[in-house]
């Protein structure tokens, strides 16, 4: 562990969301071409937030869609009174 | 502006994934299917006021987070900074990667069963102050910009809770495993 770990560490989410500055970004790819242990976790961390992102969502009821359907006809008709 | 008669054409769409959310943000499918109505409504009657061509998604999810906030946190407690207690960086990374001394392919099947089921609950179990940005940044894939809007809170602010929020995300997704006897440690 030495300073750029530190930083590549600290950086770990603003870089995989990419919300980091062009600096830092520069500053942590630098860092991981000659790190294999901050590699190995970034990547680590870019999977686990894929599989969030693939997982984290549930299938709505099929009637949903005409529940809302029925619910913004209504609204439109009492518009149009 | 938008005109009201596309509204149904144009946001029904986002139903699917609106539902979702809500659900992680109510944790009960009632609660969730009462939320997205409202947005719904609340959308349809103000879709005038959206400009043609902008972020229809993050339009609906900011009209979606408000409703669950207006509707529901007034039923909570205050929620604490502090609920989450220490945690360490790279977490899960860790407590799968170091003690084994496991290849790095090893490694992401390892995740791949840890995780499966568990990312839900792990999710759902996170105080709301941190379940909200996360749940807005990694499954719905919103910037902190727009999540700032969203939860009318600093940017800053959203990322510290990001950094909590995922980091006991991990501890949850841990310690969901362990109770599964996935982890190979004894209880």
């Amino acid at each position: 562990m030495n300073t750029g770990c530190d930083h590549a560490i600290e950086y770990v989410y603003q870089y995989l969301d990419e919300e980091i500055s062009f600096f830092q970004r520069s500053r942590v790819q630098v860092h991981l071409r000659k790190c294999a242990s901050c590699t190995s976790s970034y990547d680590f961390e870019r999977r686990l937030k894929g599989l969030i992102n693939d997982r984290g969502r549930t299938e709505p009821p099929p009637e949903l869609f005409d529940t809302l359907r029925a619910l913004i006809d209504e609204e439109r008709r009492k518009g149009e009174l | 502006m938008a005109d009201q008669a596309d509204f149904e054409g144009d946001a029904m769409q986002y139903a699917p994934q609106l539902y979702s959310a809500a659900l992680r943000m109510t944790r009960n499918p009632a609660d969730a299917e009462d939320v997205v109505q409202e947005t719904f409504l609340k959308a349809y009657r103000a879709y005038d006021t959206f400009t043609a061509g902008t972020n229809l998604k993050a339009w609906l999810y900011r009209i979606l987070t408000n409703t669950y906030i207006n509707k529901y946190r007034k039923q909570q407690r205050r929620p604490s900074e502090t609920e989450l207690g220490d945690l360490q960086d790279l977490y899960l990374y860790k407590r799968l990667g170091e003690p084994s001394g496991a290849t790095q392919s090893a490694e992401a099947d390892m995740l791949d069963a840890f995780v499966d089921e568990g990312i839900i609950e792990a999710l759902e179990s996170l105080p709301e102050n941190f379940r909200m940005p996360v749940l807005l940044a990694d499954v719905e894939g919103f910037s902190y910009k727009e999540i700032a809007e969203m939860l009318d809170i600093p940017i800053g602010t959203v990322m510290s809770r990001l950094h909590r929020g995922r980091k006991a995300l991990q501890r949850k997704l841990w310690n969901l495993a362990e109770a599964k006897g996935l982890t190979g440690t004894t209880q």
